[in-house]
């Protein structure tokens, strides 16, 4: 009796062990992969955003994760920013780029939802996100007379709007604050 | 057997001369006036709707019938009900396929599925008005205004995304946007009044129904006669809510019902996502009416309450 | 055993998803296109595979008081892996699967085979049958993906198919139209049985 418990007990242990081998290898071998994958979606949504940036910093002390977009002489040209909000299903997650001069939208980029596929999910295509390119920060976004909503998605399209009505001045504050203009 | 003086009781019981389609019929009496008023008030295509609605219930239910061989049962009526209850929960503006996609979803997902007339647990108008709705959003909610024929949207719809308030009289003659059998309370109260009479319905569920409704919207600072005549309460309330496969067979039951129905669509109307609630109160409420039979239940013949 | 009989076994006579009905939550849930009901049925037969493989080899090892704890060890090793994996070379299609990925290691069909074939077979056996399984979930959820994407966007494997006119019926890529179209395969596969059944009998 005793034996077999002691048995059980190193097979599985053995067996852990070896898991725990292989998976720390895959790890290891995938995990460099795995940052870079996530870096890059990073730095490609930013710098989409902001037009006329090759680089961008983040930029601490702010409610929202902000980053500053930089031109290759290493001037800031705009700043962009990732905010969350509710949609028909599920969070809205957007990035939102700025250019603080004008004090105008320079791009607005989908970066996770979870609205109707075919419908909802449409507030990521060009159509739609085009029409906030180049509105002032304190528009009102009324979507039928400022933008046009998605047909049959009035719900998800008034969340981008509201959304973008209700962080963008916060968000231009902030990053004068928090020395993104110096 | 009628439906509102149906007294469940223990053997023996009384053979009753009326049939299914006796009692069809009269429902099918008790929707021509607001179906007429829908022809009148948005022309041929509530007629063409109509038409190819009832058809495709009908065809699917032969079919399916043949094809499963079982007796085709058509002559009853229960298909073209469903038909007609379908295109009366339609938009003047759906394109004909997508109705009759809707007839034929009803008839064999909603009904034969399930293994035809008495065994479905849903209301099968309402299972192909919702998988349109689902399917078809952009269709389902694109609204024709009777006056001048162009795109406008239901009164339900303006209050929620624009705050316009639609009039009362307006919503009682019928004459707003909205899908064919739910412009009208009046004609839709008429139809209702006359299956309570024949005692083909239950008045219990509709007015249990309408009354929560109307307590709850006032309770939470909402408009109650607006709620109740816009959209489509009316119909849902006297001739959805009231079918007699997917409602409870006891009186308790059915007040149950009623009040469950209405204090969904409240919630929806109010703080859901789409603009109208009917359609899926009752679907909801339908699932809970197995239970609501299980949990009360008639008394038997000298049954002595348990202490 | 013949070695096709392991390997086939699962295309047809017992496929997992039609004549099992085993792994229903991956089925219905990934399968709104092609593309995510082939890399998911591929997912799951390399987790078949290995795992199939691991069992069949250590099954002399292996305790049979504690053989349910080993396979899950092994089986969740093997989907890590995967996780890991296709979060690192195919990004794109782990944003979209990334949730059911690690989900894996609860269908029934991995432990079902583990149990019921790997422990009583040899490795190479074990690996014709995993491999077989795997492939009859991967052409069932590709099919199911298929039938979905074409009725709910138009398209297969995201190529357009019928142009700018096309309504899509978006109920078959939301969940109820996963059960609407397993509910009807299904249908069509008991149909097919049994009026073969009936030709047997007369």
């Amino acid at each position: 009796m005793k034996n077999l418990t002691v048995k059980l007990i190193i097979v599985l242990a053995l067996i852990s062990v070896g898991s725990g081998f292989f998976l720390a290898l895959t790890y290891v071998y995938t995990i460099p992969h795995i940052e870079a994958n996530a870096a890059r979606d990073q730095e490609i949504a930013i710098l989409e955003t902001i037009p006329g940036a090759v680089s961008f910093e983040e930029i601490r002390g702010t409610d929202f994760p902000m980053y500053k977009g930089l031109d290759d002489g290493g001037k800031t040209v705009g700043f962009s920013y990732m905010v969350e909000g509710g949609g028909f299903q599920g969070m809205i997650g957007l990035m939102v780029g700025v250019d603080p001069e004008q004090e105008i939208i320079t791009g607005v980029k989908l970066l996770s939802h979870a609205e109707t596929p075919g419908l909802g999910a449409r507030i990521g295509e060009e159509a739609f996100l085009g029409q906030f390119l180049q509105k002032p920060v304190s528009d009102n976004f009324e979507v039928r007379d400022d933008v046009d909503g998605v047909t049959g998605a009035t719900v998800s399209s008034k969340a981008v709007a509201t959304t973008l009505k209700r962080t963008l001045p916060q968000a231009l504050e902030q990053y004068r604050v928090s020395g993104g203009a110096k | 057997m009628g439906y509102g003086n149906l007294i469940v009781s223990s053997s023996p019981h009384i053979r009753s001369e009326e049939t299914v389609q006796r009692i069809m019929l009269d429902v099918i009496i008790a929707l021509l006036p607001a179906t007429a008023a829908s022809i009148y008030f948005f022309g041929m295509r509530a007629l063409a709707i109509t038409i190819t609605s009832i058809v495709a219930a009908v065809a699917a239910e032969a079919v399916i019938q043949k094809i499963r061989n079982k007796p085709v049962t058509i002559n009853d009526g229960s298909a073209v009900i469903t038909g007609l209850l379908l295109a009366l929960t339609l938009s003047p503006a759906m394109p004909l396929w997508m109705v009759a996609v809707g007839a034929v979803v009803a008839i064999g997902i909603g009904k034969q599925v399930y293994g035809g007339l008495g065994c479905n647990p849903f209301n099968p108008a309402l299972v192909g008005r919702a998988f349109l709705i689902v399917s078809f959003p952009v269709h389902m909610t694109t609204w024709l205004s009777p006056v001048d024929g162009v795109t406008s949207a239901t009164p339900l719809g303006m209050i929620k995304m624009e705050g316009i308030k639609t009039g009362y009289m307006e919503l009682f003659i019928g004459n707003v946007g909205g899908s064919l059998g739910e412009t009208s309370a009046l004609l839709l109260i008429l139809g209702g009044l006359y299956l309570i009479y024949r005692g083909i319905i239950d008045w219990r569920i509709p007015v249990f129904y309408l009354g929560t409704v109307a307590a709850m919207t006032m309770v939470l600072g909402h408009d109650p006669l607006f709620h109740l005549l816009a959209g489509g309460l009316m119909l849902g309330a006297f001739f959805m809510a009231t079918d007699m496969v997917t409602t409870p067979i006891t009186p308790v039951g059915r007040i149950v019902f009623g009040i469950g129905a209405g204090v969904l669509v409240v919630i929806i109307r109010l703080y859901g996502g789409y603009p109208e609630g009917v359609l899926f109160s009752i679907l909801l409420m339908n699932i809970f009416t197995p239970i609501i039979d299980k949990f009360i239940r008639p008394r038997l013949y000298g049954e002595v309450k348990a202490k | 055993m013949k070695a096709s009989y392991a390997l086939f076994n699962g295309l047809w006579r017992e496929n997992p998803t039609f004549r099992l009905v085993l792994g229903m939550c991956p089925t219905l849930a990934v399968t709104n296109a092609a593309a995510n009901g082939l890399s998911m049925g591929l997912a799951t037969a390399f987790v078949l595979v290995g795992s199939n493989m691991m069992v069949a080899a250590l099954k002399k090892v292996i305790p049979d008081e504690v053989r349910i704890p080993a396979y899950v060890i092994i089986i969740a090793t093997f989907v890590t892996i995967a996780d890991l994996a296709l979060a690192a070379f195919f990004p794109e299609m782990y944003k979209v699967l990334g949730l059911f990925i690690p989900l894996i290691v609860v269908n029934c069909i991995i432990l079902a085979r583990a149990e019921a074939f790997a422990a009583k077979n040899t490795v190479f056996m074990s690996a014709l049958d995993g491999l077989g399984m795997g492939l009859g979930f991967t052409w069932a959820l590709t099919f199911l993906g298929i039938i979905r994407e074409i009725i709910g966007m138009g398209s297969v494997f995201g190529i357009n198919l019928f142009g700018e006119g096309f309504v899509s019926w978006i109920i078959f890529i939301l969940p109820p139209g996963a059960f609407l179209t397993l509910g009807l395969i299904l249908a069509f596969f008991n149909a097919m049985l049994s009026k073969k059944k009936k030709v047997q009998c007369s």
